[in-house]
């Protein structure tokens, strides 16, 4: 009997096999056959087909590998893992239907690449593979982002290979002090305090809050997620974030700094997210804000806290996606997803816009839409361990949300008060209502059902989620504080809608403090540094013409005085002395 | 018919003030009868979550643009400090 079948794997191998598909339509039908196959293997491991999954924090172990004096554990299944992987299969599934019309087919390769390497590492139970899976996930979306072809693209893929080398080799320290310490690879709760003897856990703890992007690491993420191509970018919203979440919460859960780092998160993110012009960097913004949702929800660390962050990656991947392809939709079909160049689409793009509110209200926590129940589960923890000041902060970001990707996004893409987009804009459109391909919409539809589904019927969250839940998200007091709140933002946003409107600036970012001093250093290198070399050079190339003429020249040779025979030799003999000194 | 419409501009607002006046009587009403159940006493001040949301939203957007006079470039700015740097030798 097959001791288990490995999702990512299959997933992983089978893209290479999709550039050697000659006829299109069978190359489609693989390439979204891929996740569904990973979903029936973790459907056939939730029914107990592979043995029955033990209870949290209790795992099933499969794919026992011996490596030197180790023992990697590919698959390590537990509730855990299996909540991740159900949703970065679904959302892989769907993500490829709105992928099917790019005609590079490598960039099909390269996302499933990224989604097996992601499944590798939920899976993970060492060290070793979890380090392995993760350097694979850090390559994969650099081509997401060069496949794009701009100028701009290849520079952020440079850059954003470089954040996730340091992570990893931050991650990597980490598990080597660990293993010096303690002898043991498994991808366990680590210890952590802030003094020298838990540097390792320390950088461990850095690698994955960069990889979470959590602030002030957070400037990569907004860099570089709206550079990628429009189905490359959707893929990166889901997977690097989320894994890094899964492995914090596998490592330093209840880790108090984290949740104040998350907090703070959450609403600093807005504040950048106010002064953002284009589509996709907006909602790149609001990846790290709801990011700081689930930091904190780990930093909580009670089983509420770490529910709420683990459902909440998991209907975050599912809205923001969605949101991703309502900006992409614009992008894919106007060329552009700034806000000062849009507005008025929403008579060629009904639709699309509706399905985006969708995701705008889910993300914004709307009753009966998923987010409001993730988001409420984070933030009641916080309630319960009583944090007045983090409640206040995560509430304070849930108006911020509300403010930019339900009202903002909308508002200046298809809206803006106008009937007509802009001429140059409108010369791009058809006459149609259907301006955007069905494939991206049949997506969408997919991901809005389950936003919509999962918010009505919530019970399919929690039966998923590590912890038993005891929460109860359709009160009286939750439903209409919330409600209430969003009625008198939208108030506030009408009044001030002057203010948010697109003006074709740039926001300097976190990374400013890297990017100068670092083109400041190339200049050094490349102006002073290159000068004083090469006048290094031409002087030792002088010197040695020198010498080799005066050797090789006879008529030199006749011109030696004995006196210059004399100081040779004293020379000589001075350096002798010198060597006898030393060594004798 | 026509596929193309506008978006429904009159419904929206009417629907907004009717949930805008409801919201705002209801609060006051539950407070009263202690239906609502917060975990921190400042929640149950009057129309706490009217005031966090308008004040909130109205101090984030304000907040930030204060903010924008320091981090608001133009959008080549490190196109031209890259330009700058790297291609003034070449």
């Amino acid at each position: 009997m097959i001791e288990w079948i490995h999702p990512g794997l299959v997933i992983f191998l089978g893209g290479f096999l999709i550039p050697f598909i000659k006829w299109r339509k069978v190359k489609l039908a693989y390439f979204l056959s891929l996740p569904i196959i990973g979903l029936i293997i973790l459907i056939l491991t939730s029914k107990g087909v592979f043995g029955s999954i033990p209870p949290w924090p209790h795992a099933l172990y499969k794919w026992r590998v011996p490596f030197l004096q180790y023992t990697l554990i590919l698959g390590r299944i537990d509730k855990l893992s299996m909540v991740f992987a159900y949703i970065y299969v679904i959302a892989a599934f769907c993500m490829n239907i709105y992928a099917l019309n790019v005609k590079n087919h490598w960039e099909h390769v390269a996302a499933m690449i990224y989604v097996g390497s992601s499944l590798g590492a939920v899976f993970a139970g060492d060290f070793f593979t979890l380090f392995f899976c993760l350097e694979i996930m850090s390559w994969a979306p650099v081509f997401l982002l060069w496949f794009r072809g701009t100028k701009k693209a290849m520079g952020c893929g440079v850059r954003y290979i470089l954040w996730h080398h340091f992570s990893g080799v931050c991650i990597l320290a980490g598990i080597l002090m660990h293993l010096h310490k303690t002898g043991s690879i498994a991808f366990v709760h680590m210890p952590w305090a802030w003094d020298w003897d838990h540097l390792g856990y320390n950088l461990m703890l850095l690698g994955f809050l960069i990889n979470s992007a959590t602030t002030p690491f957070h400037s990569w993420l907004s860099d570089t997620y709206s550079e990628a191509t429009p189905s490359g970018s959707i893929y990166m919203t889901a997977y690097t974030t989320k894994t890094a979440i899964h492995c914090l919460i596998r490592t330093f859960s209840g880790v108090q700094l984290i949740m104040w780092m998350g907090a703070i998160q959450a609403v600093f993110a807005l504040f950048l997210a106010v002064l953002e012009n284009d589509g996709r960097r907006l909602c790149s913004y609001h990846i790290i804000s709801q990011i700081g949702y689930m930091v904190a929800g780990v930093g909580i660390g009670t089983p509420m806290g770490i529910n709420g962050a683990a459902s909440h990656a998991l209907c975050h991947i599912i809205y923001n996606a969605l949101l991703y392809m309502g900006a992409g939709c614009a992008l894919y079909v106007v060329g552009t997803a700034k806000f000062n160049e849009l507005g008025g689409l929403y008579k060629y793009m009904p639709i699309s816009f509706w399905l985006y509110m969708v995701g705008g209200f889910s993300i914004s926590g709307f009753p009966l839409f998923n987010g409001f129940i993730s988001k409420c589960m984070t933030i009641e923890a916080s309630e319960l361990i009583q944090r007045p000041y983090i409640y206040l902060l995560l509430e304070g970001a849930t108006v911020g949300t509300f403010l930019h990707t339900g009202l903002k996004l909308p508002w200046n893409i298809w809206l803006q008060g106008r009937d007509e987009p802009p001429p140059k804009i409108r010369a791009k459109l058809k006459d149609s209502a259907l301006n955007t391909p069905i494939n991206m919409l049949i997506g969408m539809g997919i991901l809005a059902f389950l936003c919509i589904f999962m918010g009505i019927y919530p019970k399919i969250l929690y039966d998923m989620l590590p912890y038993p839940v005891e929460f109860v998200p359709f009160t009286t007091t939750r439903v209409f504080s919330i409600t209430q709140m969003f009625i008198f933002t939208f108030m506030g946003f009408w009044l001030l809608r002057v203010l948010v409107k697109g003006y074709p600036t740039y926001t300097i970012d976190t990374d400013w403090l890297l990017r100068m001093p670092g083109m400041r250093f190339m200049r050094f290198c490349r102006e002073p540094l290159i000068n004083f070399g090469s006048l290094l050079d031409k002087g030792i190339l002088k010197v040695t013409y020198s010498v080799i003429s005066w050797v090789r020249s006879p008529i030199l040779a006749m011109r030696m005085t004995p006196r210059a025979i004399g100081l040779g030799v004293l020379i000589v003999l001075i350096l002798f002395s010198f060597f006898l000194m030393i060594y004798v | 018919m026509n596929p193309l419409r506008k978006y429904p501009k009159k419904f929206f607002w009417r629907v907004y003030f009717v949930a805008l006046v409801i919201s705002l009587i209801l609060d006051l009403y539950w407070l009263h009868l202690h239906i609502l159940h917060y975990h921190f006493p400042f929640q149950g001040i009057w129309e706490f979550f009217a005031i966090f949301g308008l004040f909130g939203c109205m101090g984030l957007i304000l907040i930030a643009k204060g903010m924008g006079f320091f981090i608001a470039v133009d959008e080549k700015y490190y196109a031209r400090r890259y330009k700058k740097y790297y291609e003034s030798r070449e």
